[in-house]
């Protein structure tokens, strides 16, 4: 005798209907004279690295200017205004590290 | 047999059950162990004893703006071996979790490693067979264990908290396979947690909390009030030195043998939360005790609090009816999370 089950993830395409569907931005054609914005989780160890990364995308993809932003709580969404400046950037690298 | 019209989610058969656990095991759908092959039947049965629609709208994950239904809820409750009955807790417990306070994307996705405690007061308790006695902090019943790991089963599905995936933990704790218990009123010198946190003497209510493992101490060399606490102060105050300084929802377990001295001498749980705000305290210099004095940056004398404010204790009546025990059970990451606690049959969004 089969036995019929339903699916239990929310993979199979049922969203509630609170969701919201959230998509990648456009990719860049090049960095070149872009404006790249870091947001930080807040983390110590998160400094050095995008000290490093901003120096990389200056020197070998000439990016024109980094913008840094420092969330307010590491665990949460980014604070709004900060989502609000990041309208502004070309890019944007929303790192974590600890 | 006729499938019910009201669920949309997508139906998989199988030749026998043995096939749905194998299945179900190989796509990650399980936290290991057995499920309860989720059928339109039993799905629906526990959308029915809630008086929920199968698209009734529990909450949405506010991070990433997930919606999660009633359906997909039931199907994991089922799966979890929940009966019809332990639904509307489970439910309840979802909404708590959902409740934007909570922080539940970065209380579940942390390397910290928390587990998410329930805590059930009134009447549904005792309706759905939950025990708040013998090894409160374990498997006590079916209904707490069910209820718990129905929990666990919808963040994994629903929200990939899985380990590796959203969960990053880097050690989680047994909690986290399922935790969820009830308060011992009936033998209780106190107002329940639910009464002191939503004002409701009768409500049946679930409370959330992002929970770090249970430190149990012992003390049943006294009857005084304060010294019994100084045990529990000391374990919060050990916990504070060895992982984490921030204040925020601490819960401490406090079981008949103890509870008899408080009740003796008059002590309500605003008293212990009071007693408690006050000596729980440490100064920053203790970390150079245990191994931590690079973060002291020189700010020896600099005090914190384990609670924010009294009322961030959470005292709970559990236990058996023997043994001077007590378990303190610290928040992850202090106030970044706050315990939720939502009555069974609110509805959030009418």
């Amino acid at each position: 005798m089969s036995i019929e089950v339903l699916d239990p993830t929310y993979g199979d395409g049922l969203a509630g209907a609170g969701s919201q569907e959230f998509a990648l931005a456009e990719r860049l054609e090049t960095l070149a004279g872009a404006t790249v914005g870091f947001i930080s989780n807040g983390k110590q160890g998160t400094v050095r690295f995008f000290d490093a990364l901003e120096r990389e995308l200056i020197a070998q993809y000439g990016v024109a200017h980094v913008v840094r932003e420092v969330k307010s709580n590491y665990s949460a969404p980014a604070d709004p205004d900060i989502l609000d400046r990041a309208k502004e950037w070309n890019a944007l690298v929303s790192g974590i590290g600890d | 047999m006729t499938l019910p019209a009201t669920l949309q989610s997508n139906r998989i058969t199988f030749d026998d059950p043995l096939s749905v656990q194998e299945h179900f095991h190989s796509r990650g759908w399980t936290d290991g162990l057995p499920i309860v092959p989720p059928t339109p039947d039993a799905v629906t049965a526990c959308l029915d004893w809630a008086g929920l629609p199968a698209e009734h709208l529990v909450g949405v994950e506010p991070v990433r703006g997930r919606g999660l239904t009633a359906e997909k809820i039931a199907v994991n409750a089922v799966m979890a071996g929940c009966l019809p009955m332990h639904f509307p807790v489970v439910v309840t417990a979802v909404a708590a979790m959902l409740a934007e306070p909570f922080l539940l994307h970065g209380s579940t996705a942390s390397t910290g490693g928390s587990a998410i405690l329930l805590i059930v007061n009134g009447p549904i308790r005792n309706e759905i067979g939950m025990d708040a006695t013998f090894n409160a902090l374990g498997p006590s019943d079916r209904a707490s264990t069910c209820i718990g790991r129905a929990v666990r089963l919808v963040l994994g599905n629903l929200l990939e908290v899985r380990p590796g995936e959203i969960d990053r933990s880097t050690f989680g704790h047994p909690g986290k396979i399922s935790w969820c218990m009830a308060e011992d009123e009936e033998h209780s010198p106190w107002i329940s947690l639910a009464e002191e946190r939503l004002g409701d003497p009768h409500v049946s209510a679930v409370t959330a909390m992002a929970a770090m493992a249970p430190r149990q101490l012992m003390n049943e060399w006294t009857t005084d009030p304060e010294e019994i606490l100084d045990t529990f102060v000391a374990e919060i105050k050990a916990n504070m030195r060895h992982y984490s300084i921030w204040a925020g929802n601490y819960a401490i377990v406090i079981p008949p043998q103890l509870r008899q001295h408080f009740a003796a001498a008059g002590w309500s749980k605003s008293d212990i939360q009071n007693y408690v705000f006050e000596q729980a305290r440490i100064r920053r210099g203790e970390w150079a005790d245990c191994g931590k004095g690079a973060i002291v940056h020189g700010k020896d004398d600099q005090e914190y609090a384990a609670l924010p404010d009294p009322s961030h204790l959470l005292v709970i009546a559990a236990g058996g009816p023997a043994g001077g025990f007590g378990a303190v059970i610290p928040p992850w990451l202090g106030h970044k999370s706050r315990a939720a606690t939502m009555a069974v049959g609110a509805c959030v969004d009418c």
